[in-house]
């Protein structure tokens, strides 16, 4: 395992330009090119505004639509990672066929361009908040640490799916099906409030949901609950303690399992 | 002392599923009865490579060539053995593997080296000598979408094969290109030969082993069955090749050619010619009824089918008249000019105007040519070196 991850480190320039490859390809061909990462949240930001300011007058949220990009935007960035990398040992299938490297590279490149879209997005996000004057609390610091942690279960999820792709392809339509009801097990258009109003005292089965716990997380860096909205101040500390752990233990496990079924990808493919 | 690349009892297994099962329904549904066939590609494979040594590897189609190759660069991972190198590797499986077409041929050189596995440092002191070795110096900031095969090629080519590596892996791709650029190829091998680095082929292109290679190892069904000396190997190689498609024969056997002979100077049937010595070739035949004026003719052929010298009756003016029964015609060559290899007699007899064919024997008696004489080419010509100071 250490060897694997010097081999890894010895292509790291690979790994940056396979990054950058799948950041480049993206936008080859079109006008807008890189603006494409900027305008699709102002639009989002727009329309969510426009209708929740119609639609949600009850709520005692204050500006839902900052409460829903706190979710949603982390939460794209982790499907969209998923999705790309799913497909992403087979869609090289020439490349892995008949160059050597290590293979985690695509799967890992192709979260590398997601995290760059995210920071971008994440970037047009706070000059809007700051534009509206926007009231930070001081759990922003937690921002790193929760991108950290979002980033270790995404890359843990994408190694996984990646390579169980290879040998069994249902795992590609499975992943976006399952996305689909995960998206609504996960705090993003609800509140915690309103979960446990439902719930009740099976909500830890709920906050077994790592995404939830990491979402929650944003929402308390970015979108200070207590003094927008309280109904969605919510923390669980051994939801969180249970998925660090289990953050760092899924991408352990995963990279195990990828270089181990890595040797028969040119067979397979 | 180290090997360059070092190959230990080294087989591989491929398992021949009869049905590619691949979703869930079916994995589910046929949990117990996956069948397939167990096919192996390589068996007990042991090949010692040393440091600036050059391998070539040949063999016929379905021999384990690439699988072998593609073990080396750990594409593939053998069933049992081992195999260990030395220094960083290139591999030219295939040319331009990994080239995006929505980016220009400079992000691709740089894409496709760090693939290679170098660095943009390496890439940077050796651009201009990639871009002239790919004579795309006007090209090279056009997507490479726009490119045609032979330059898509040239530029992969010339990526490969001018990055540094220690070890160079080359399957069959010296093919690709004009003659001028095979030709810039070969060079560009002889270079890193001289830098010492090791390099190890598979081709079809059987001669050019000859001409570069220290070593050669011909594979058959995944197995090493001759391995040493090049010359001596390829040699061999057209052995078994003709053995395959030797003896392919026409005609309406009016007249039956019955027998072909090789006889040496001392009237002994032989296949073993030495360069310079004389050959004749007897020819057997019998009729069926009598046939008016036929021709009996002889080519001799390398084994690409280059015909180095023929004649037939009609050309030396003969005329046989009316043949009938049995008998035999012999063609008297006085000497040799071939060099060492293999060559094939062919024999045939046909009406003067060559409509019709009696009896046409292609390709059918190989006989080895033998030389002490060390010079290039595939004949001797008699020649003296004159100085004056």
């Amino acid at each position: 395992m250490i060897e694997r991850f010097r081999d890894l480190w010895a292509h790291r320039e690979l790994l940056w330009n396979m990054t950058v490859k799948e950041l480049k390809v993206k936008y080859k061909r079109s006008v807008l090119g890189f603006v494409w990462s900027f305008v699709t949240p102002i639009i989002m930001l727009a329309v969510f505004s426009l209708v929740f300011a119609l639609l949600a007058k009850g709520s005692d949220l204050h500006w839902f639509a900052v409460y829903l990009m706190c979710g949603l935007l982390p939460w794209l960035f982790f499907v969209n990672s998923l999705m790309q990398s799913v497909g992403s040992v087979i869609t090289n299938a020439a490349l892995v066929k008949k160059v050597y490297f290590p293979r985690e590279i695509l799967p890992i490149a192709a979260v590398g361009a997601n995290i760059f879209h995210f920071v971008m997005q994440m970037l047009v996000f706070f000059i809007f908040l700051l534009i509206i004057q926007w009231h930070f609390s001081i759990y922003l610091l937690l921002f790193p640490l929760v991108l950290l942690l979002e980033i270790v279960f995404t890359l843990g999820m994408s190694l996984f799916v990646s390579a169980a792709n290879v040998y069994l392809r249902d795992v590609q339509h499975f992943v976006e099906v399952a996305t689909m009801a995960w998206f609504w097990l996960t705090p993003i258009v609800y509140t915690m409030a309103t979960l446990r109003g439902v719930a009740g005292r099976y909500t830890w089965i709920y906050l077994l949901n790592p995404i939830a716990n990491i979402t929650l997380l944003w929402q308390y860096a970015i979108y200070n609950p207590h003094r927008y909205g309280p109904s969605a101040a919510y923390l669980s500390l051994w939801g969180i303690v249970f998925t660090t752990v289990g953050s760092f233990l899924l991408l352990f496990a995963s990279y195990y399992y990828f270089t181990r079924s890595e040797r028969g990808f040119a067979e397979q493919i | 002392m180290d090997y360059a690349v070092e190959i230990n009892d080294v087989s591989k297994m491929f398992k021949l599923y009869h049905e590619n099962v691949r979703s869930l329904k079916e994995k589910v549904l046929l949990f117990r009865k996956r069948g397939y066939e167990r096919f192996w590609a390589l068996e007990d494979i042991n090949i010692k490579v040393e440091p600036g040594e050059t391998l070539g590897i040949i063999g016929a189609n379905g021999s384990g060539k690439s699988t072998l190759l593609k073990c080396i660069t750990k594409i593939l991972y053998p069933t049992t053995g081992k195999i260990t190198t030395n220094g960083s590797i290139a591999a030219l499986l295939e040319l331009g593997a990994g080239f995006q077409p929505d980016l220009t041929g400079r992000e691709n050189v740089y894409l496709n080296a760090s693939i290679l596995g170098f660095s943009k440092k390496e890439v940077d002191k050796r651009f201009d000598a990639i871009v002239a070795f790919s004579e795309l110096e006007r090209f090279i900031d056009n997507h490479v979408r726009n490119y045609s095969s032979g330059m898509f090629i040239r530029l992969g080519f010339a990526i490969a094969i001018n990055v540094d590596p220690d070890i160079l892996i080359i399957d069959e791709v010296l093919a690709v290109g004009d003659e001028a650029f095979q030709r810039k190829c070969l060079e560009r091998i002889d270079e890193i030969q001289e830098a010492g680095k090791t390099i190890v082929f598979v081709t079809h292109n059987v001669e050019v082993t000859k001409e570069i290679c220290s070593n050669v190892v011909m594979l058959d069904h995944g197995h090493i069955i001759k391995s040493g000396n090049p010359r001596e190997v390829v040699n061999y190689y057209h052995q078994v090749m003709e053995t395959a498609e030797e003896g392919s024969e026409r005609g309406t056997h009016q007249i039956e050619i019955t027998g072909v002979t090789l006889l040496n100077e001392n009237d002994e049937p032989t296949t073993d010619f030495q360069t310079g010595q004389s050959m004749k070739i007897k020819v057997g035949y019998r009729t069926s009824e009598p046939i008016t004026d036929p021709v009996f003719g002889f080519s001799i052929d390398d084994y690409r089918g280059f015909t180095v010298y023929g004649t037939n009756t009609m050309l030396k003016e003969m005329d046989l008249g009316t043949v009938d029964g049995e008998g035999y015609v012999q063609f008297n060559l006085k000497a040799l000019p071939m060099l060492e290899g293999r060559y094939l007699v062919s024999v045939a007899v046909h009406s003067r105007d060559e409509e019709t064919v009696y009896h046409w024997l292609d390709r059918y008696v190989p006989f080895d040519m033998h030389s002490d004489i060390n010079d290039a080419g595939m004949l001797y010509v008699p020649t003296e070196v004159q100085i004056s100071r």
